[in-house]
């Protein structure tokens, strides 16, 4: 009776030693599901080390040590296999053989069996329950139990001379049984109650990531701007507990949400080097405070001490950035680092598909305003009336204006390309002309002034057109003398540039005449090619209003598109 | 014969709304004109009795130009146009009726009906147009759109209608009359108007007569018989 109760008590140290155990990254290489060769290093030596322990713990009996060699040993076979299982029960069994005693070479050999039978386990376990069984309590019960029986029977076999051994096994088969079994179980069950732990952490954190991320995307329906900007940084301040939480485009701060933002304002320009140093080298910085520094550029009582910067990215081109902070003295959570750029990455895959939804949008805007401007009756309507008006007079005029109108039409429907070389922009534009000179007659004249080599180059489709009805519209028919239009297209250092000039001057860029479809054209050969190139124009009141077009010349070569 | 003014600043369009205005054989086509400018001076020369006026024309609108004509002349006004929106807005302003282009040659002649029967009740047609927000006005070649805000006077004499701003003078083909009624020019002179908010002094002379500087030092005559409106208009 009193060996079963010393055995328990060094079987509590035992067991703490395994809670320690659970504590530690060591442990992580049982619960995770990669098992890499490292994994099996840990669990060897892991486990060795405790079969080991077992034999130390043990209570010395008529020559024999009574012990818990076995839960290391047997452990380490459901663990890490009958290799490994079998490496740990020799490596241990060795250990014991060396100490001597008329048992040793039994208990060596038991050792090595208690090895090879947990890896078996290990095997069955495998085969009818998946890893998660691994941890059952119940198996390394049944487990240690029948290799503590084995065990016995080994001494019984191998341990001379038989009196003795039979002698010995009376005294210490229930206890060690008994200790075995219900120390494997135990030790077990507090690894599982771990691993559980961990497997739950691990389930909210996904379940927290992927709520933020729910919330996240609604607000980015609408666009990002400062408004979403700021509905975003809250969810995320507020899910996360960071101390603040910035959003940032190119060069301002959209929204700014936390400690400091009495300073820290949107709207206001990106002071901080780290920011502009994530945005032009678009990689993630984080400053610490303490090996990288970080300090407010603003204000000299901010409360900030670290700061995570996480470039933003719409497909390739980086657009902007979100900034986690933590006060001073507060260390950055290696999860809300991880959760920040996962975010980003969200965020930007998001930011992406609005892109394509805005581009898609745009053409199909641009191509409905272009129909539009076709069947816009006042095109059709005047082309008719001047048409009509011709086969009195001039029937092969007439015939051509119908073939002019007709072309014009046909070009238009064709919708499905959203690009067109610039010969093809042109032939739309000169049919769209030679109407609108016989429409207006000497009031109206054209000069084009176009590069060959330009003609084979590709334009988003429907730029042109646009543009030359803008001149006319606002431009020509706005002023009583005869109206001049040039079109220029050509090459200038690694740009096309397509100008087209009318001398009325009377372009407003801030009333209502602007021209949404100015606009279209501008966004969307900026959503393609970039900010540096797109739709500016210059107004000289009375005098000129000049539309300059610029797209890049690289990837014309290479058809890139 | 019906007299009438066919403006419009597309050649064709003028040319296919005369050859079917002929064929009905009930117009005399009295002026042809292709802008707003012309048009003002043509109506008030030649008085016709109904003008043909398409709406979307350069700078001055056919439905601004309607504002303009002085009522002493006013015709109906048959609206042309190629775009069935600013139909619908022209009848609001009292058009008489309208024309979409390509004109149907029936429609047409549902219209001359409509306008002979008209014109037989001999009644001048009353249209109610809002004050103008700009006046025509040329200066040798140039055309200019003046805001009656910035007129410091109006007058007119023998050479026509002259409009005087801070820094130049101009002559407009609307009349005095119409200014006087659809701005707020004050009239202070059978043959000027004063824009109030120029005055900077007014001068009382001893034939009971005054005169006005303008805060540009210009002078204006006040006759006697309109010393006392303006008095009351200026609470003095």
């Amino acid at each position: 009776m009193n060996l079963i109760l010393i055995l328990l008590q060094q079987m509590s140290v035992f067991l703490v030693i395994a809670y320690v155990f659970s504590k530690s990254p060591a442990f992580y290489a049982l619960a995770g599901r990669k098992q890499q060769f490292q994994h099996k290093i840990i669990v060897y030596v892991t486990f060795t080390t405790f079969s080991i322990l077992g034999t130390y713990f043990g209570l010395p009996i008529k020559d024999a040590i009574a012990n818990t060699r076995a839960i290391g040993a047997v452990l380490g076979g459901i663990f890490g296999g009958p290799w490994l299982g079998l490496a740990i029960g020799f490596t241990s069994g060795l250990h014991r053989y060396t100490l001597g005693g008329f048992t040793d070479l039994a208990c060596g050999v038991s050792t090595t069996v208690d090895g090879l039978i947990g890896g078996v386990v290990h095997l069955y376990i495998l085969r009818n329950g998946g890893r998660d069984q691994l941890f059952n309590p119940l198996a390394a019960f049944v487990a240690a139990l029948s290799t503590e029986v084995i065990q016995m029977i080994l001494i019984l076999t191998i341990a001379k001379p038989f009196h003795e051994a039979l002698e010995l096994v009376k005294v210490i088969a229930a206890p060690m049984i008994l200790a075995n079994a219900a120390g494997s179980a135990l030790f077990m069950s507090i690894l599982r109650d771990k691993k559980n732990m961990v497997d739950r952490f691990q389930a909210i954190f996904s379940g927290q990531a992927l709520k933020l991320v729910e919330k996240i995307t609604g607000p980015l329906v609408n666009g990002f701007n400062q408004e979403t900007a700021k509905e975003i940084s809250t969810i995320i301040q507020e899910e996360t507990g960071v101390g603040a939480v910035a959003i940032t485009d190119h060069n301002t701060i959209l929204a700014f949400v936390g400690m400091g933002n009495d300073h820290h304002v949107p709207g206001g320009v990106i002071e901080s080097e780290l920011t502009k140093q994530a945005i032009n080298e678009n990689r993630v910085i984080y400053a610490d405070g303490i090996d990288v520094p970080y300090s407010c550029g603003v204000s000299r009582t901010c409360p900030l001490g670290s700061v995570l910067v996480i470039p933003l990215r719409a497909g390739k081109e980086v657009i902007g950035t979100i900034k986690l902070y933590e006060p001073k003295k507060k260390l950055f959570l290696t999860l809300n680092k991880t959760l920040g750029e996962g975010i980003a990455n969200l965020l930007s895959n998001q930011l992406l598909l609005i892109r394509f939804e805005e581009q898609k949008n745009l053409l199909t805007r641009s191509e409905l305003q272009l129909i539009h401007a076709q069947i816009n009756p006042h095109f059709l309507f005047n082309a008719l009336n001047t048409i009509i008006a011709t086969t009195r007079k001039n029937n092969t005029l007439a015939r051509d204006l119908l073939l002019n109108l007709s072309n014009f039409f046909r070009k238009n429907l064709k919708r499905s390309q959203e690009f067109s070389t610039i010969a093809e922009e042109m032939d739309h534009v000169k049919s769209y002309l030679e109407i609108e000179k016989a429409r207006f007659a000497e009031r109206l004249i054209v000069e084009e002034h176009v590069d060959p080599n330009c003609l084979s180059f590709k334009i988003p489709s429907f730029t042109l057109q646009p543009i030359i009805e803008n001149a006319i519209k606002h431009g020509t028919s706005n002023i009583l003398e005869p109206g001049v239009i040039k079109l220029t297209i050509q090459q200038t250092d690694n740009r096309i540039v397509i100008e087209v000039e009318d001398n009325a001057g009377a372009y407003q860029f801030n009333g209502k005449e602007t021209g949404l479809g100015m606009n279209i054209v501008d966004k969307r050969i900026k959503n393609k090619f970039g900010e540096s190139f797109g739709i500016k124009i210059q107004c000289e009141p009375d005098l000129f209003t000049k539309v300059m077009i610029t797209f890049p010349l690289e990837g014309q070569l290479n058809q890139e598109w | 014969m019906i007299r009438t003014i066919i403006i419009d600043d597309e050649l064709h369009a003028r040319e296919e709304l005369e050859y079917l205005i002929s064929e009905t054989h009930k117009f005399e086509i009295v002026d042809r004109c292709e802008n707003g400018i012309e048009a003002l001076k043509s109506i008030h020369k030649h008085r016709p009795d109904i003008i043909f006026l398409d709406i979307q024309m350069p700078v001055i609108s056919g439905i601004e130009l309607v504002g303009m004509i002085d009522d002493d002349c006013t015709p109906r006004v048959v609206f042309v146009t190629a775009y069935d929106d600013y139909a619908l807005k022209a009848i609001e302003e009292n058009a008489f009726d309208y024309l979409l282009k390509p004109v149907d040659k029936k429609r047409l002649e549902k219209c001359v009906a409509r306008l002979e029967k008209d014109l037989s009740q001999k009644q001048l047609p009353a249209y109610h147009i809002p004050k103008i927000n700009r006046i025509p006005c040329h200066c040798g070649r140039r055309i200019k759109l003046i805001d009656p805000k910035e007129i410091e006077y109006a007058f007119t004499d023998v050479a026509g209608v002259h409009i005087v701003t801070r820094e130049k003078e101009l002559f407009t083909g609307v009349t005095l009359k119409t200014i006087e009624q659809k701005t707020d020019l004050f009239r202070c002179h059978k043959q000027y108007l004063i824009n109030l908010m120029q005055i900077d002094e007014i001068i009382l002379l001893e034939n009971g007569a005054a005169e006005v500087i303008s805060k540009s030092d210009k002078r204006i005559p006040i006759s006697r018989r309109y010393l006392k409106p303006l008095k009351e208009k200026l609470l003095l």
